[in-house]
């Protein structure tokens, strides 16, 4: 027999749960991704395929309609029982070996599936391990180059001595996770979880902190902030996708160190000059017969730090500038913020240009010209949410119990206006990213050899009909990063949203 | 706990098991065996580290020339230099920078658009020369000699100059001799009618659309990147605003072919003579050239014919350095000593060539009427009745390359008549706010300031321009019923800064010639079928050049060495794919001296230790 369900509560029943989105976006976007591969592996002048790119197609396909099918039957499951049934959860297991063809969009989801409970903890362990081999994997790549760096093995085996540890805590914690009061082994599993996170992977230093809250919570049922917050976080794949992004650049970046030859993205190689992409150049080479793969790898390095250091100067400043103001108020707020409006009435672009002009590129010189310009938004958001936290009442009883201004300014009010600085910051550091590059783009950021993604764009421009790869592959880059970071930000506005409290 | 200790230990071992059987070559092995690979650059950069010091060095440089610098920085790196980049983003930030004494070694280039070898060392590398730093008595005495020499004897001496200058001391390391290239739409315009010329700018006259009867109606478009021009009066500017402008603007005595020999064709003359000492110089004049002005912005016949007397008072101005505020060119015409107009025959029948044969025959080669009388007015020269005008220059020495400089924008005949009558300002008092001279581009801007006062002797005469576009006219009185009329009525010249949308402009059909395509778009001018890329090698050539003050490299050959054969020509020809060619010096384009600069890393590596151990 049939149970007649209404269409709205058919809605709210594929709403409920998670496994059903992240299963659609799964099999959407490798779809989409096996027919970018198919496309970018077509030879015009040929007219035939390259091989590595068409299997590779094949495989996303293959898995994308896997999931399809999966996602199918979660929705059966869903709509006539209202939950996934244990057999459809089992399914993912199989979804996980997309990860070998290096798709994790279906392997995130998969992870997702197979586990009806989910938690902070479990997630992140995850997203450790995936990072983890998704940088060793990038890192084997150089493999099929003529030769690869001196500390090469050494980061390598690193790299693989972390992933088995993080194997285990995955499987540790998809154990006792649950529970309410963790073992006292766990202890010990964190602290090895941190040591991993010396490879620059954040999410194990994340999920270090978080288990070692918990067992500092001693089981108390409310759980962590952060924990609630990663909780939320983890529900949403686009922002969660765009961590993993992140803190897989950010990881390779710091692996790059053993992992990657410098002089390969920085020597001129006459005989490999604008290669296709190969085995041994897995995105070609350059008009200078540099690798574009390592170029882009070492990039992500100056992107990261100057897009990170350009956010978190201004965010200091600005809101340090923001909460004297709002919290003083009067002359001291007049006083801050009209200087800071003239700052404000000048473009920051502009006034980045201005600067690198007056003292000369260098990577100091952009870090300080793009922070400077948007220290005046920090400010005024900060000055803001200080002057609505501090009528609260808790601020009221702080100061009737006669605690200093510094104690309340420090105590209550700053960590509490917080929320919105992070969230801000984490979409503007996109912003960052794009105008470090398009001022390297102009001649006026890092010197030209020095792989950063824009520089790498700027040469490639000029091959953009000839050979599009030198220019395709910083672009995506830089667009795949900025968006990373929206992605992350929308997320992280959702997640510490005061009305969800 | 003690499971896990299992497991560990297991997956430990399998781990060790799985690293030892991969067989990865690391960067110290790869240059440990330098055989294995055929990178042999960084098997270089290893061994350098001989006493670990890097030597600091700081080449400076325009943007524009970035790979280039890419290169010589990377080549240096590899040779043990630590390379500090100063690139200025256009050339007046890079000269200022250079005339501070702010590098050790600058990136330069020149042009010799004279197509004439002393033009190509005198003003660079002579003591006291325009653009030179050096002073160096010997290189100075092979300069000198070499210019009073014939072609055949002047090879030998300018070997022995490249040997001082480039491999005995080290002034300078060449890179590479450009090749010009140019890009033009094959569906409109004639391909054969658009000449490509080693030094001569393009030929406007000679260009024709493919559709003839477009002539007059339709407008052939090219393009240049500078709106602001230098000056409209030959002698006042030598740079690339006005190069092709005045050269198609003012008739010369004389014209370069395209490979750069002498000619009278299409030129003022009908013919040249030398003497037999190398110090008189004859022409004899076309009497079928009026100058053409502008009226209501259209071009008219002034019925002014160019002689005689305009070609003494333009050379004698040419050769002054006091004739105008801000001469820019009189060191190209410091060889002149006199200009004058003959007019007695006998003259012509006493001057012998140095084959024994009179001037006057010489002259008279080809002519359809003998020479049978002379004039000085130029009103009444006519080639029909025998009656001519013939031009005697003499030399301060004999230097038969002065009719190089002839062929050059700078010597354009003006009109004695306008330019006397525009230029009435005392030039010792000149006031730059009040006083307007011949040529100066405000008067042919748009705007307040329009006044379009030029004469000109050329085929095409300036109407007016603004920061988009210059518009060009016929003029109606040149050489008319030859084949060196102009053909086509009116000629557009577009201002597109950038080399990118200048060829998109080209491929889009909004240019009709594209001059100066860069190496790297060879490819994409290729491929479009509408296009034809027309290359030949010019006198262009690009080369480091040393501080000479107050630098190490000032005072260090073995140093200057180092650097030299450091420097890898072969690596840069890859890198532009084959589109340039080798060079020595300057004159490398002109003069085949037969020497060759090879990168010798053992050799640098010497120097660069022998620089050390002097310090």
């Amino acid at each position: 027999m049939k149970p007649i369900i209404t269409d709205q509560q058919r809605q709210f029943r594929l709403k409920s749960a998670p496994e059903y989105s992240q299963a659609s976006f799964a099999w959407i976007v490798s779809i989409a991704l096996s027919l970018l591969l198919l496309l970018g592996g077509y030879r015009s002048e040929t007219g035939d395929f390259s091989p590595v790119l068409l299997t590779l197609s094949g495989a996303y396909l293959v898995f994308a309609l896997l999931q399809l099918a999966v996602w199918a039957r979660i929705r059966l499951d869903l709509i006539r029982d209202g939950s996934i049934r244990g057999g459809t959860r089992v399914l993912g297991y199989g979804l996980m070996l997309s990860l070998l063809s290096g798709n994790v969009f279906i392997a995130t989801a998969a992870f997702q599936l197979v586990r009806a409970k989910k938690n902070a903890a479990y997630t992140l362990a995850v997203y450790t391990l995936l990072t983890t081999l998704l940088v060793f994997a990038v890192s084997a790549l150089n493999l099929y180059k003529p030769y690869v760096a001196n500390s090469f093995l050494t980061g390598m085996a690193l790299l693989l001595v972390a992933a088995v540890i993080q194997l285990g805590a995955l499987l540790f914690l998809a154990k006792v996770a649950d529970r309410s009061v963790l073992p006292r082994s766990t202890a010990i599993i964190a602290v090895i979880l941190i040591l991993t996170a010396l490879t620059g992977n954040v999410f194990a230093l994340l999920l270090g902190l978080l288990l070692i809250a918990r067992l500092r919570d001693g089981g108390g049922s409310a759980g962590s902030k952060t924990g609630q917050v990663i909780d939320r976080l983890s529900r949403s794949s686009t922002s969660m996708l765009g961590l993993l992004f992140i803190l897989f650049l950010f990881a390779l970046s710091v692996t790059s160190y053993w992992t990657f030859d410098y002089s390969l993205a920085i020597e001129n190689n006459y005989s490999a000059i604008l290669q296709p992409p190969s085995l041994a150049y897995p995105l070609g080479t350059d008009n200078f017969g540099r690798d574009l793969f390592s170029r882009i790898v070492f990039g992500a390095r100056i992107s990261l730090i100057v897009g990170l250091l350009s956010t978190i100067i201004p965010v200091v400043i600005g809101g340090l500038l923001g909460a004297l103001s709002g919290y003083y108020g009067r002359h001291t707020d007049n006083i801050i913020m009209r200087a800071l409006d003239i700052l404000y009435a000048i473009p920051g672009i502009l006034l980045a240009i201005a600067i690198i002009a007056a003292f000369g590129a260098s990577t100091v010189n952009l870090v300080i010209a793009l922070s400077v310009g948007a220290i005046p938004t920090y400010a005024r958001t900060m000055r803001a949410n200080v002057m609505l936290v501090s009528t609260l009442e808790y601020v009221q009883a702080a100061r009737a119990i006669g605690s200093s201004d510094w104690v309340i300014l420090t105590k209550h009010v700053v960590p509490n206006s917080l929320a919105p600085m992070i969230v801000k910051s984490s979409l503007t550091i996109g912003t960052a990213v794009i105008s470090t590059s398009s001022l390297s783009y102009l001649g006026l950021g890092v010197e030209p050899h020095i792989p950063e993604w824009g520089n790498i764009l700027k040469l490639g421009s000029a091959y953009l009909e000839t050979h599009a790869y030198t220019a395709i592959y910083p672009g995506i880059a830089i667009i795949a990063l900025v968006l990373a970071f929206n992605f992350l930000g929308d997320g992280l506005r959702d997640a510490m949203d005061p009305k969800l409290d | 706990m003690n499971k896990k200790g299992k497991f560990a230990a297991l997956l430990l071992i399998s781990l060790t098991m799985v690293l030892s059987g991969c067989k990865v070559t690391t960067k110290n092995e790869a240059a440990e065996a330098p055989a294995n690979t055929s990178n042999t650059a960084n098997t270089q950069q290893t061994e350098t580290a001989d006493d670990g010091s890097l030597v600091d060095i700081e080449l400076l440089g325009m943007s524009s020339g970035e790979a280039d610098l890419n290169i010589i920085r990377d080549q240096l790196t590899k040779n043990g230099f630590n390379v500090k980049l100063n690139i200025q983003a256009d050339y007046g930030s890079f000269k200022s920078q250079q005339d501070a004494g702010n590098f050790d070694i600058a990136l330069s280039s020149w042009t010799t658009v004279t197509g004439n070898p002393d033009y190509a060392v005198r003003s660079l590398f002579k003591t006291g020369g325009d653009y030179s730093i050096l002073a160096d008595s010997e290189i100075d005495k092979l300069i000198d000699t070499a210019s009073t020499q014939t072609p055949e004897q002047y090879v030998d001496t300018y070997k022995q100059f490249e040997q001082q200058l480039v491999f005995d001391k080290a002034y300078i390391v060449p890179l590479y001799n450009s090749l010009k290239a140019q890009a033009l739409n094959q569906d409109v315009l004639k391909q054969e009618s658009v000449r490509l010329s080693k030094s001569r700018s393009l030929v406007w006259e000679d260009i024709d659309f493919k559709d003839e009867s477009k002539r007059a109606t339709d407008s052939l478009v090219l393009q240049s990147t500078m709106p602001t021009l230098t000056s409209l009066d030959p002698i006042k500017g030598n740079d690339g605003s006005i190069n092709m402008i005045n050269t198609n603007m003012y008739v010369r005595l004389l014209n370069l072919t395209d490979d750069d020999k002498l000619t009278a064709d299409g030129s003022l003359s009908y013919n040249f003579a030398i003497d037999g000492s190398n110090s008189e110089y004859y022409f004899v004049l076309r009497d079928d050239i009026n100058f053409a002005q502008i009226k209501d912005k259209k071009a008219v016949d002034t019925r002014q014919r160019v002689g005689a007397e305009d070609v003494i008072f333009s050379l004698n101005r040419a050769k002054d350095k006091n004739s105008v505020p801000d001469h820019r060119t009189f060191t190209l015409h410091e060889h002149i000593k006199t200009v004058e107009a003959v007019t007695d025959l006998a003259a012509l029948e006493s001057a012998k060539l140095a084959s024994g044969e009179t001037v006057k025959t010489a002259l008279e080669a080809g002519l359809e009427n003998k020479i049978t009388g002379l004039t000085a007015d130029k009103t009444k020269a006519d080639h029909k009745s025998g009656n001519y005008q013939v031009i005697k220059l003499t030399t301060t020495e004999p230097f038969p390359q002065v009719l190089n400089y002839l062929a050059h924008q700078s010597a354009g005949i003006v009109s004695k008549k306008q330019v006397e009558s525009i230029n009435t300002y005392d030039v010792a008092k000149f006031d730059v706010n009040k006083d307007i001279p011949y040529g100066d581009q405000n008067t042919v801007t748009e705007g307040a300031q329009y006044n379009n006062t030029l004469f000109a002797s050329g085929p095409y005469i300036l109407s007016y321009k603004n920061d988009y576009e210059a518009i060009f006219y016929k003029n109606p009185g040149y050489l008319k019923g030859t084949d060196h009329e102009p053909k086509i009525e009116n000629i557009k010249i577009r201002f597109i800064k950038d080399a990118d949308s200048a060829l998109a402009a080209l491929r889009s059909g909004e240019i009709h010639v594209y001059y100066g395509v860069t190496e790297t778009k060879f490819d994409v001018v290729k491929g479009d079928s509408k296009l034809s890329l027309q290359t030949m090698p010019s006198n262009g050539v690009s080369y480091l050049l040393f501080n000479t003050k107050n630098r190490p490299v000032a005072e260090s050959a073995d140093l200057r060495k180092a650097v030299l054969y450091s420097i890898n020509q072969d690596e840069i020809l890859a890198y532009y794919n084959g589109n340039k060619i080798k060079a020595v010096s300057t004159v490398s384009p002109l003069v085949q001296t037969g020497l060759e600069l090879k990168s010798d890393p053992a050799k640098a590596k010497e120097f660069l230790a022998a620089y050390k151990a002097a310090k």
